[in-house]
């Protein structure tokens, strides 16, 4: 069951945005005395890859700008290169940038080796920070990834990508007698039934099997590393890890188009758009496409919680969120930026003006808005995002954000797509990948 | 007592040699000559050295080490060979090395054998086969990202024009790169596609040059068309021939787009050739030191190839 975040209207949100608004002009966040602003004469380089998001934050930027006196200097490289750049950048010291999206997958690594500020002193002041900005309305799901040992936050999330399950063509499944499955056996009894049957391919996941396939191996009761972060020890050679590679590799093959190792993450997802797949777990913003206009399955398409196996429910939840290098020159500013991005006013604005909905803001969440635009065909999309999100607040998604999860993530590439393509069985697929991961983990100076 | 002027310091050292004709001593003219050679050598070697040989020498420095940005103080030189040793140890990158022998090899001689076929075909001089050979060269000319982007369409069974074709001849095949079995030698075609108007352009231009002479000559004895490009046209050829092979087998090693776009190395590693490897280790992984390495027995490798290649086609060469 999930706990009901703190009820905010929009009136009051959007009466709220207008007096911060307000306020921006006068002297508490921008103009100080003699009509000079907070932040004159300050350049902020600030730093997000390629996104709806941080597309849609770019339109705002000139009212920061104004408000404050800074001046901003925004890139947003595609997904890989921001990476690889702030990857460098960060473990060089470098404080070229003042503000920085912490991704997720390399949340571990650049929060863990210290390369980024706590946010928690700033959080406390409240002369650094607006009164309304509340921090705790921050889903524990989605800050989780930028937590460091001692519990210190390193980023404020802007999206949580949640996994749920979705169907495209949900009258197929009805006809076969099925309805949205809450279990892998309904799963595969229903995949089952809808092959063969003429219409689209029953299932399909991107081949992206480091982030496809954990949920399944917890579901199935196996684990990654033995007790992430502290004891890092590979755990893919167990039997529930085989048994689900097994289980996840069958229903590629037996249900997956042709090719279906080749697809990537957009091609599942405009796959969702034509109906050419039928069912697939999948993130939550591939998944609400379906219900685009220009999507052909809008009146036909589904949504449900990502499916259990015999240990539970594990969906993924992957958060993004702006943060500072720990070299950054002009802190006060770079959390200043921060705040006003991550406002409950701009946020609101963004959904209301861009219909921006992957927000990690409980009250957001609530809103009797966010709730009508996230319902599709009778699912309560809105709910499902936040069960999804309570779900990965217990903390079992940990084990992606520790440094050296990338080679095991690549581990899991390769073991799937050898099982698929039937050049090694289950078991010697993940005992080659646990091999290989101790080797990587040895490489990587992790101590087992 | 007055100072020692050049002229009292020539006086003791005596007369010196003239050079004939200048009436300048050898020894200075050398030294000129010399110190003119470095000034003039000094700004190209300072470059060279800032742009080559500084990153050159990181990459050798940094491969004796674990050197990883997570791990601070792993820019450690005690166990210098260990990136090495792992390589050598290591199934993924045997493997790759047996993926990128495969992969080169035959690109290498498909586009070989095709660039030359079509150049032979082209030869004569026509304002048509002018056009046409313009249009064989748009493959090599487009962006490499471009290039994958068409053979992923062509190779993605949903939406490719080929698989719909083959299906309506009653032919249907299925996903090429998803098969562990044909997945590198679709990259193979692809690159073949992409690369082999190179050589077509190579060959043309060396065929044209082949002198008129013996070519009528032997027409003349009544050579066929192949006894004439066996016996004449190849010999005169064979030179430009080894430089592309060569430049298509350096080239070849640096696969990657093709890679990254349409198989990500897969399925389970089967395209997974040497620099793509190095790129997973050092970019997805961090594994700076150990990428270095892997770039270093790259580096080395193509070093002893182009050597062992370049004085086998050396020796080739006509006589002119």
């Amino acid at each position: 069951m999930t706990s009901r975040p703190p009820k905010l209207r929009r009136r009051s949100l959007l009466t709220g945005a207008a007096a911060a608004t307000g306020l921006l002009v006068l002297p508490g966040r921008a103009s100080a005395q003699g009509g000079n602003k907070k932040l004159d004469g300050v350049t902020l380089h600030v730093a997000c890859f390629s996104h709806t998001y941080s597309e849609f934050l770019r339109s705002y930027l000139p009212e920061f700008e104004q408000a404050t006196g800074a001046k901003v200097t925004y890139e947003t490289p595609a997904f890989p290169i921001y990476n690889q750049r702030m990857d460098i950048e960060l473990s060089t010291g470098s404080a070229a940038h003042d503000v920085i999206n912490v991704t997720f997958i390399y949340s571990g690594r650049w929060v863990g080796a210290g390369w980024t500020t706590p946010l928690d002193d700033f959080i406390k002041d409240h002369k650094k920070t607006p009164e309304d900005f509340d921090v705790a309305d921050f889903l524990p799901g989605a800050t989780a990834a930028f937590k460091d040992k001692q519990s210190r936050l390193h980023g404020i999330p802007w999206i949580a990508d949640a996994q749920q399950a979705g169907a495209t063509r949900y009258d197929l499944i009805e006809q076969a007698g099925f309805k949205q499955p809450d279990t892998f056996d309904a799963m595969s009894e229903m995949l089952k039934a809808l092959k063969g049957k003429g219409g689209p391919a029953p299932f399909a996941t991107e081949n992206h099997y480091g982030w496809q396939f954990p949920p399944y191996l917890l579901a199935f009761g196996g684990l990654i590393f033995r007790q992430p972060p502290d004891d890092l020890h590979p755990m893919l050679d167990t039997p529930e890890a085989i048994h689900a590679a097994e289980f996840f590799s069958n229903m590629l093959r037996e249900y997956g188009p042709d090719g279906v190792l080749s697809y990537t993450y957009d091609q599942v997802a405009q796959a969702l758009k034509d109906g050419s797949i039928n069912y697939s777990t999948n993130n939550e913003t591939f998944l609400v496409r379906m219900a685009e206009p220009d999507s052909k399955v809008a009146k036909t398409c589904a949504l449900s919680l990502m499916p259990a196996g015999p240990a539970g429910r594990f969906p993924n939840v992957a958060s993004h969120g702006w943060g500072m290098p720990a070299a950054a020159r002009n802190k006060d500013a770079s959390w200043e930026f921060i705040t006003w991005a991550m406002s409950k006013q701009l946020l609101l604005r963004m959904f209301d003006d861009k219909g921006y909905s992957s927000v990690t803001r409980a009250s957001m969440i609530a809103l009797p808005e966010f709730k009508q635009k996230l319902t599709i065909n009778g699912f309560d999309g809105a709910q499902i995002y936040r069960d999804t999100l309570d779900l990965a607040g217990k903390g079992y998604t940990v084990y992606r954000t520790v440094p050296p999860y990338p080679p095991i993530d690549r581990e899991l590439d390769i073991a799937i797509q050898n099982i698929v393509s039937q050049q090694m069985s289950a078991k010697e697929a993940m005992q080659r990948a646990q091999q290989n991961a101790l080797r990587a983990l040895q490489q990587a100076g992790i101590k087992l | 007592m007055a100072a020692e002027t050049p002229l009292d310091r020539a006086a003791a050292v005596g007369p010196v040699p003239r050079v004939p004709h200048l009436g300048v001593a050898p020894r200075g003219w050398a030294q000129v000559q010399r110190r003119a050679l470095r000034w003039g050598l000094a700004p190209a070697l300072t470059v060279l050295a800032l742009v080559t040989l500084a990153p050159a020498i990181w990459l050798i420095v940094s491969s004796l080490t674990p050197l990883t940005p997570t791990r601070p103080g792993s820019l450690d030189f005690s166990q210098p060979w260990q990136n090495y040793e792992q390589a050598f140890t290591s199934p993924e990158f045997v493997r790759s090395v047996w993926v990128q022998v495969k992969l080169s090899l035959v690109t290498v001689v498909l586009q070989l054998l095709i660039g030359l076929g079509i150049a032979l075909l082209l030869e004569r001089p026509s304002r048509l086969l002018e056009t046409v050979r313009t249009g064989f060269l748009i493959p090599m000319v487009l962006p490499p990202i471009v290039v994958a982007l068409i053979w992923k369409v062509l190779y993605t069974p949903a939406i490719s024009p080929l698989h719909s074709l083959a299906a309506f001849f009653g032919v249907p095949f299925h996903s090429l790169i998803a098969n562990a079995d044909t997945a590198i030698w679709a990259i193979a075609v692809a690159d073949t596609w992409e690369w082999f108007p190179f050589t077509m352009l190579m060959a043309l231009a060396a065929l044209q040059m082949v002198p008129k002479e013996p070519q009528e000559a032997a027409r003349i004895d009544g050579a066929s068309a192949i006894q004439l490009f066996w016996y004449v046209k190849l010999p005169y050829i064979r030179g430009t021939l080894v430089v592309a092979v060569l430049f298509r087998l350096i080239d070849s090693i640096k696969a990657f787009p093709l890679i990254y776009i349409l198989t990500d190395g897969g399925p389970g590693g089967a395209t997974e050739v040497t620099n793509y490897y190095a790129f997973v280790q050092t970019f997805n992984f961090a594994y700076w030191g150990y990428g270095a390495a892997i770039a270093m027995l790259l580096v080395a490798g193509m070093f002893i190839l182009s050597l062992f290649i370049s004085r086998a086609g050396g020796g080739m060469m006509i006589d002119e």
